[in-house]
């Protein structure tokens, strides 16, 4: 039997182990709220843009733009990956790189050359474990990516594919589905597939209350096409952004959760073989007082 | 009511203003436009500039920094990447940013025109700063 009392100080640290983890779940449950209502500010955003896009599309203008065009030939392709700054967050940095080195072998079978760019420190020291050197790495986005920074990314992009130095952009990101799914997938975000948003709930349900489109166009349809269609692709960038930061705090919720629970189970499971090792200690103790008295009578 | 227009300011981070006014003066890349309640629907590219909201007698200013405006059934979006408040400029951190990128001397294409693009939006902040 353990002795007693190695067994209440491995309860004692396993009850401040759990006190930590609980604190942590408490504090990724007020960051996923943040976060959560920045995605849902950004939503009014997006629908927005992609009203102006249907309205366009509705105008009967004949939708083109070299961001819209598929290359024949990938020759570079950039493959951009969404991890966390911290861990702790059970399977969400793991699945995102899962994801994103199957989809590397898969390009590095297609295109000439991969560029691979990684933000958070997590998937730079994941991909640094599996021997592989990111092109470009970026720490700067927190649980709170702001719109600015992102920008300056998605220019950055939008120069180097239009210059032809590369020909596609994958986005490797933790979708938010709902609070209870979220997955890593994998978009490609250049060529722009539609000029949408990517959801297709929200055009579907904007669209037959605007077909008959009676709209003046200042300056000219094509001019605003010019403009939409970079804009787009950066709102969609950011959106991706927003869905990992969101994605992250649930992930980190969900295993600080099931950590704290973890912790419970153990003290129960401590106490009772601690109590166990002290009763036995005790009706040792009395045998022994016991013993000793037999031996002094007889 | 029926001489107002309901007036809404979104960028990606959040709604800034959501109001109902009288009129309301956006800065399209051509210059600027009125807009009065029961416009025509239209929408326009914005450059860098002001917007201006005549409600209840005041004027609100504020800064955008390019996007849309949508006018549809009396309602104006101005769809915008960045939407500041006139008094929420930061004078002194512009006009050094300014300073800086009219000082740098780029090489490259891009930097030349990103050179450009800081200092016209610069100016224009200064610009909507300068006025009370």
């Amino acid at each position: 039997m353990a002795n007693a009392r190695a067994l209440d100080n491995r309860r004692k640290s396993v009850r401040n182990i759990k006190k930590i983890t609980r604190t942590m779940e408490l504090i990724a449950t007020a960051r996923f709220k943040q976060a959560m209502d920045r995605a849902t500010a950004a939503t009014g955003y997006t629908d927005r843009i992609t009203q102006v896009v249907n309205d366009l599309a509705t105008s009967g203008l004949e939708v083109s733009h070299p961001l819209l065009e598929k290359r024949d030939q990938t020759k570079t392709a950039t493959l951009l990956v969404l991890t966390s700054n911290r861990g702790l967050c059970g399977g969400y940095n793991g699945n995102i790189l899962r994801a994103a080195l199957d989809r590397k072998t898969q390009l590095e079978g297609e295109a000439e050359t991969l560029d691979l760019q990684v933000s958070g420190k997590r998937g730079i020291a994941g991909l640094k474990f599996r021997g592989i050197e990111a092109a470009k790495t970026f720490t700067q986005f927190e649980d709170k990516p702001a719109f600015d920074d992102v920008c300056e990314v998605a220019n950055h992009f939008l120069d180097a594919f239009i210059s032809g130095s590369i020909d596609r952009l994958d986005v490797a990101y933790t979708r938010f589905i709902s609070v209870s799914k979220q997955e890593a997938v994998i978009e490609t975000l250049l060529p722009l597939d539609s000029i949408g948003t990517g959801e297709s709930d929200t055009s579907n349900t904007q669209a037959p209350a605007k077909k008959e489109s009676v709209y003046e166009f200042v300056p000219s349809p094509s001019s605003i096409l010019e403009e939409v269609v970079p804009t787009s692709f950066r709102v969609k960038l950011f959106k991706c952004f927003l869905d990992s930061a969101v994605s992250e705090q649930i992930a980190r919720m969900v295993a600080m959760k099931s950590a704290t629970e973890n912790a419970s189970e153990m003290i129960k499971q401590l106490s009772m073989e601690y109590n166990r090792a002290r009763q036995s200690q005790i009706t040792g103790e009395i045998m022994e007082i016991i013993g000793g008295v037999e031996a002094l009578e007889g | 009511m029926a001489n107002e227009i309901q007036c809404v300011v979104v960028t990606p981070e959040n709604t800034t203003v959501d109001q109902s006014v009288e009129s309301v003066v956006v800065p399209l890349v051509d210059g600027e436009a009125g807009i009065y309640a029961n416009h025509a629907s239209m929408i326009g590219r914005l450059g860098c500039g002001e917007v201006r909201l005549n409600f209840g007698g005041k004027t609100e200013r504020l800064f955008v920094d390019g996007g849309f405006v949508q006018v549809d059934d009396n309602v104006l979006s101005v769809i915008t990447g960045r939407a500041l408040q006139a008094a929420q400029i930061d004078v002194g951190q512009v006009e050094s940013a300014l300073k800086d990128a009219e000082a740098s001397s780029p090489e490259s294409k891009e930097e030349k025109l990103a050179r450009a693009r800081t200092i016209m939006q610069s100016k224009a902040m200064l610009k909507v700063a300068a006025k009370k």
